[in-house]
């Protein structure tokens, strides 16, 4: 008995693995298929990116300056007050910009995904597309995979720099440190080693490799669980809680493995 | 009530014109109602009329007319069997009724129609092409010689009236922009919406009864042979379901569409359908004209017509 539900367990598991690659793949295998649908991707560029902008900015400034705060003790016990733009600016743009807006994003707009294709799903919406010719996934899934992709990168760039303005305005008003000062610092761990076109900094490509990797975790999550809805309203409630739960336990775990990846590879 | 307010009032009545004078008791908005009412009641009257001549016009036509929709044996399971050897078709212009008990797979052979779902065992045609083995790009080419009208009528919510019915035009014409608002107006008109009012309204804004008939529209906008109905009454006033079944006898006799319609709705069934396809256990256990199903001795069927 034991068995036989761990075997059907591990089946169901396999199949949604399954389906969920599918997915993916024919979403993004899509993006270079006619007929593009550049209105519904400049819309859902407008939702995720310009809609989450607003959160992005609170988290993202917040979240510096309490860096700064509690980095600030600790520095100045050790007498190294002067590096303090160096730590903010590195873990900003290397894990804590990246995974926050993640997270976020991950909290507005992949539940946002998940209600609107689940009740496109519940009120038969879904099946009208089919009927009419169209694929779903192209119409729904690879717009606002694409436009996830474009505007997740953007959003951590400006998460980055609203967190380190934040940590700036602890730097000058707590620890009384000149702005000069505390951008050279800045500059000095996020340019360290130049910037060319044959050298490009660990910080960037670990910065911008992470929300794109991650844009296409939340949307992915949203469109499955919400394609997949059933069972009326009860079902959209359940898709857009399995989409932010697998969304940002995917974007914390897969965090892990990425940064172990860009070290590997890019450590100078 | 004071004598200088029956004054005034008397004055006024005075002042109209005598052709608003009998409806003066009556709000506008009921007045209007009642006039539509009207309309619908002397038009189904004519449609009465012309079903008594239908079936002989049909049969003459019926025997040159080509099979458009055919399912062939069909079984089909989920976790338990849901439809065991069905089989039945629809010739060029009919309009066949899925009749049967809930649960019974009345909405499923609609999905299998349009190719939404495979048959574990039979075949599907459609214009005598097998569509049963057809991968999802063909499948979606097929779909657009079909039209389909959803039980809650399933259009686009964030999409315009507008939008909606042009929706397959932009995506499988090459018609210009002035050629599809044209051809929106016409598929709005002919399903007795008025265009200028109701193109730019979300369907939210919408009647169950308007919706359904936009439905309609979206679903004759690319000029569809076949149109298909998953219970297009269910849900309406008596009045909204007399016009809505109007409609669909109004595409029959004009447009000459082969449809297929699921319905509970006996009364509109027996208005609309050249033929009737009744499901139990799993299987069609009667098909024939409503004339023949009306005269047939199963005690299941005279169950299942009731008091009708």
């Amino acid at each position: 008995m034991i068995l036989d539900g761990v075997n059907d367990a591990a089946k169901r598991t396999v199949y949604s693995l399954q389906e969920f690659f599918t997915l993916a793949g024919k979403a993004i295998g899509f993006i270079f298929v006619k007929p593009f649908y550049a209105a519904d991707l400049f819309q859902q560029m407008d939702v995720i990116g310009v809609g989450s902008l607003g959160i992005v900015l609170l988290t993202g400034f917040f979240t510096g300056m309490v860096l700064a705060l509690q980095s600030s003790v600790t520095l100045a016990a050790l007498g190294m007050t002067d590096i303090i733009g160096k730590l903010i600016a590195g873990s900003m743009v290397r894990e804590l910009g990246p995974v926050l807006a993640g997270l976020m994003v991950a909290g507005r707009v992949g539940s946002g995904i998940a209600a609107q294709l689940g009740s496109m799903r519940v009120t038969e919406q879904i099946d009208a597309l089919n009927t009419l010719g169209t694929d779903p996934i192209k119409k729904l899934v690879t717009p606002r995979v694409l436009a996830s992709l474009i505007m997740l990168p953007v959003l951590t760039v400006i998460n980055d720099f609203v967190g380190i303005v934040g940590g700036n305005v602890i730097a000058k008003f707590y620890l009384g440190q000149p702005t000069g000062m505390y951008w050279r610092s800045v500059f000095e761990q996020v340019l360290s080693g130049g910037f060319t076109l044959h050298y490009i900094p660990n910080d960037f490509i670990q910065g911008l490799i992470k929300p794109f990797v991650f844009g296409g975790i939340i949307s992915l999550a949203g469109c499955y669980h919400g394609l997949k809805t059933s069972g009326g309203t009860e079902g959209v409630g359940l898709a857009t809680t399995r989409t932010v739960v697998m969304a940002s336990i995917l974007i914390l775990v897969v965090d892990y493995f990425l940064t172990q990846i860009l070290l590997a590879v890019f450590s100078p | 009530m004071s004598d200088d307010e029956d004054d005034r009032r008397k004055k006024q009545d005075e002042r109209r014109h005598p052709s608003e004078k009998d409806e003066t008791s009556m709000p506008r908005r009921a007045r209007d109602s009642g006039r539509v009412r009207a309309a619908i009641r002397t038009e189904l009257e004519e449609v009465a009329g012309d079903a008594a001549d239908k079936n002989t016009v049909k049969t003459t036509g019926r025997n040159a007319a080509q099979t458009v929709i055919a399912l062939d044996n069909i079984s089909l399971a989920f976790d338990e069997p849901i439809l065991e050897n069905v089989s039945f078709a629809a010739k060029e212009g009919e309009t066949v009724v899925v009749e049967g008990e809930s649960g019974t797979g009345k909405s499923t052979i609609l999905k299998l129609i349009l190719r939404l779902l495979v048959p574990e065992q039979g075949r599907v045609s459609i214009d005598g092409e097998d569509i049963t083995h057809l991968t999802f790009d063909d499948a979606l080419k097929v779909r657009q010689k079909m039209g389909m009208v959803f039980q809650g009528a399933a259009l686009f919510d964030s999409m315009t009236v507008y939008e909606n019915v042009a929706y397959p035009l932009r995506e499988h014409t090459t018609l210009t922009d002035a050629e599809i608002e044209a051809r929106v107006r016409e598929k709005l008109e002919f399903v007795d919406l008025e265009p200028d009012k109701v193109m730019d309204q979300m369907p939210s804004e919408l009647s169950g009864g308007m919706k359904k008939r936009v439905g309609i529209a979206r679903g004759l906008a690319n000029n569809p042979e076949i149109m298909l109905y998953d219970e297009p009454t269910s849900g309406l006033d008596p009045l909204t379901t007399a016009t809505i079944t109007y409609l669909i006898i109004k595409l029959q006799r004009e447009l000459k569409v082969t449809s297929v319609v699921v319905s509970h709705d006996i009364r509109s069934a027996f208005r609309m359908a050249s033929k009737i396809a009744l499901l139990a256990n799993k299987r069609v256990g009667f098909f024939g004209t409503p004339e023949e199903m009306t005269g047939a001795d199963d005690p299941y069927l005279r169950e299942f017509l009731g008091g009708f």
